[in-house]
């Protein structure tokens, strides 16, 4: 069986952000573009030399108990940074007012998404994966 | 409104109180935005003869109807005041303050007299809070932005936020005095952050929330897409400026004998290759970055070899890597990233410092400064001394007190006005005129002073790009005037909806005009577009002329119009200003002062 996903990878991630942009206006029926209403951010610092996009994922209404650090390549992540959920100590993927979490959907059925579509340097890539019987759905 | 957001904040700093005003739909109509928008307000609300430090000057930050929204490298906003300089300021930039104002729901912001103590504001949406900056003046941009981010609390809230700040520079009423974007972008020219500074205003903190509306969500996916398939067919978009920068184009320069080298003693700079974008990003290239929707992304970061020069910078933008390498002879690349990251700590125009201390190297060289005066020896390609010069003048330290006045003041003050690289008092940028007859005839007509960004005529006279008029000869001066008044009009729009002309070599305004539709509602035929373009250059002229300047303005260096140059393809060549410009002022709808007549300024509805 496949399913589609979204493969990132973070060294081809410019910060330019038009997968907000676009995120958001494709899920605005009123054509309004707010990256802040975005179903991917983009944590970029200067810095750390890092620009991670990051996809929602699940809800949670906690923030977690533990923290950890991820190593990948030379460079060690705090696991906040990478971490999917729409979680109460971050200021994105909630919807302001309603706090209804805001999820990615891939842009439907059959996947067709925005910010694959806008990324020009090849950091956002769709791709077919493998998948046991019951797993299709991520 | 969609595009536009449709409102304007007016900030009184004396009173810290704001009104939030409809945005007035047939200015924007006819100006569009930005640039054009942000000086026919000032026009229109200042005296443009008060010096740019009165408390009644106004500081306006403009976004355009593109800015945010998706539009290809549409996140510009500009900074428009009445300069130090006497004439009308314009300081474009990209990063994220563009859109953040138009997020938080205005099209312009306009900053009013003058706080009592120094300030900072801090904007979310409709709230407004003015708050104290004593314990922020005095600090760099670098500390400012710092500070503030920290004061926001946590670090995934304070990357929400857009910040603009001055560094002690601006505090101090000078003219080479920036205003600095999240730390890496630069509202760099005509002393913006002197008159930020002259209203006790270190600091203005933007969050937007409300995101902003297109007008048919359908078709602006559709021609923003349509655009960036368009661009992405040009190499210098996708390959040359990501990999290398916008340094990628030095040995072009080079090539054609134009860049100028040692104060524009000539226009070759035998060392070129080193402090080009390949050999920058071969050096010292760690990550590439872009500002907001840009796939170009000029941006980068870049960690110094050298000892004595270490830092970790933004990629420098071909200006600087040209003033602080050809122009000031020097070749190593750490020093330029050096003195690149000084200008933005302190906050400073790059292209001002360098030009000023490039100029104050022949000086040195030629007798006419001593050791005494600089209080060391400030040789051509002395790496060493030319960072040290920069970090005194962010510092205002001993002879940097003179360089932050700008070229112009210090060539008077040493005798040697001759010697000034500039017009209208600005420091001039990379471009030898004399190889390229267009871009003199530019750099003496733009408003705010010598800017190639005002009309890159290069794209026709070197680059031969289709869109700009196809190849003309650079060494001739026929036609040239009708060549330049185009591209100035187009380059107008550019900056009117907040698009980056960077983009130059992959778009032009046909591609702006493509998403102006489908964005803002209104149904601009492209001449109309263009026309908003050619107002908001005579807005400029009409605010510069009521501000005192002339004919006379419109003017080259003595070096540029007599002295041949010495090498190179143009070898033997000076700008011949003298034959374009009575056509310009004919093809402009000006008088033979310089001055717009009253039938082109009601052929295009406006009025004295």
């Amino acid at each position: 069986m496949v399913r589609k996903e979204i493969r990132i990878d973070i060294e081809k991630c410019t910060g330019c952000r038009h997968c907000e942009l676009f995120c958001s206006l494709k899920h605005s029926e009123e054509g309004v573009v707010n990256p802040k209403l975005s179903r991917i951010r983009i944590y970029s610092d200067f810095d750390q030399e890092i620009s991670l996009p990051i996809i929602s994922g699940p809800y949670t209404d906690a923030k977690c108990t533990s923290r950890y650090n991820i190593i990948m390549g030379e460079k060690e992540y705090e696991s906040c940074l990478l971490c999917r959920a729409a979680c109460p100590i971050r200021p994105f993927f909630f919807e302001p007012g309603t706090e209804v979490p805001l999820k990615c959907d891939l842009c439907g059925e059959p996947p067709d998404p925005s910010c694959v579509k806008w990324c020009v340097h090849g950091a956002l890539k769709l791709v077919e994966v493998e998948v046991e019987e019951g797993e299709e759905s991520a | 409104m969609n595009g536009w957001t449709g409102k304007v904040l007016r900030i009184d700093l004396s009173e810290k109180r704001h009104v939030i005003e409809d945005l007035d739909e047939d200015l924007a109509r006819d100006y569009l935005g930005g640039r054009g928008l942000a000086t026919k307000i000032l026009y229109d609300e200042i005296d443009p003869k008060i010096d740019a430090f009165n408390p009644d000057n106004k500081l306006i930050v403009a976004s355009g109807p593109l800015t945010g929204t998706g539009a290809i490298a549409a996140c510009r906003a500009v900074v428009v005041s009445k300069s130090p300089l006497g004439n009308i300021g314009c300081a474009n930039v990209g990063g994220n303050l563009g859109s953040e104002i138009k997020y938080a729901g205005y099209d312009l912001i306009i900053f009013e007299g003058k706080a009592s103590e120094p300030t900072y504001l801090v904007i979310e949406d409709e709230k407004i809070e003015y708050l104290s900056a004593e314990a922020l003046w005095g600090k760099d941009c670098y500390e400012t932005d710092d500070i503030l981010r920290r004061k926001i609390g946590d670090p995934w809230k304070a990357k929400e936020y857009s910040i603009a700040c001055i560094g002690p520079v601006g505090e101090k009423g000078t003219n080479i005095a920036s205003v600095i974007i999240d730390k890496h972008n630069a509202a760099a020219r005509g002393g913006m952050g002197s008159v930020m500074g002259s209203k006790n205003l270190k600091a203005v903190v933007v969050k937007g929330t409300k995101g902003v509306r297109v007008a048919d969500r359908e078709a602006f996916i559709k021609a923003a897409t349509e655009v960036l398939e368009h661009v992405k067919q040009s190499h210098a978009s996708v390959e040359s400026f990501p990999k290398f920068g916008s340094p990628s184009v030095v040995h072009i320069y080079n090539e054609v004998g134009m860049l100028g080298t040692r104060n524009f003693q000539t226009g070759v700079f035998e060392q070129a290759e080193e402090i080009g974008g390949e050999a920058l990003a071969k050096k010292h290239l760690r990550k590439i970055r872009a500002c907001l929707t840009c796939l170009q992304s000029c941006g980068g970061i870049l960690k110094a070899t050298d000892p004595r020069f270490m830092v970790t910078s933004e990629r420098p933008e071909f200006e600087t890597v040209w003033v602080f390498g050809a122009d000031c002879g020097n070749s190593n690349s750490s020093a330029i990233l050096k003195a690149h990251d000084l200008c933005n700590q302190y906050g400073m125009d790059t292209i001002g410092v360098g030009n000023t201390i490039a100029m104050c190297m022949e000086m040195f060289e030629k007798g006419f400064l001593k050791e005494k005066d600089i209080g060391f020896s400030l040789k051509f390609g002395d790496p060493e001394a030319m960072v040290r010069l920069v970090e005194m003048t962010g510092k205002q330290e001993g002879f940097g007190k003179e360089v932050i006045k700008g070229g112009y003041h210090v060539s008077h003050k040493y005798n040697h006005p001759e010697l000034f690289v500039g017009a209208k008092k600005l420091e001039a940028p990379a471009y030898d005129p004399r190889v390229c007859q267009a871009q003199g005839l530019n750099l003496a007509t733009a408003a705010r002073g010598a800017c190639h960004n005002k009309g890159y005529t290069m794209g026709s006279e070197i680059f031969g790009l289709p869109s700009l008029g196809g190849k003309t000869d650079p060494f001739v001066t026929e036609g040239k005037a009708q060549l330049t008044k185009n591209i100035q009009d187009a380059t107008c729009v550019f900056d009117d909806t907040g698009t980056c002309l960077f983009l130059i070599l992959g778009l032009w305004a046909t591609e702006i005009h493509k998403q102006l539709l489908p964005a803002t509602g209104v149904d601009y035929s492209f001449d109309e577009m263009i026309t908003c373009g050619e107002r908001t250059w005579m807005i400029e002229r009409m605010f510069n002329i009521k501000a005192g300047l002339t004919g006379k303005d419109d003017n080259l260096s003595p070096r540029m119009l007599k002295e041949p140059m010495p090498e190179g393809p143009g070898k033997g060549r000076v700008n011949r200003l003298h034959e374009m410009l009575p056509e310009y002022y004919k093809v402009r709808g000006w008088d033979e002062n310089g001055v717009p007549t009253e039938a082109k300024l009601k052929e295009l509805g406006m009025r004295w």
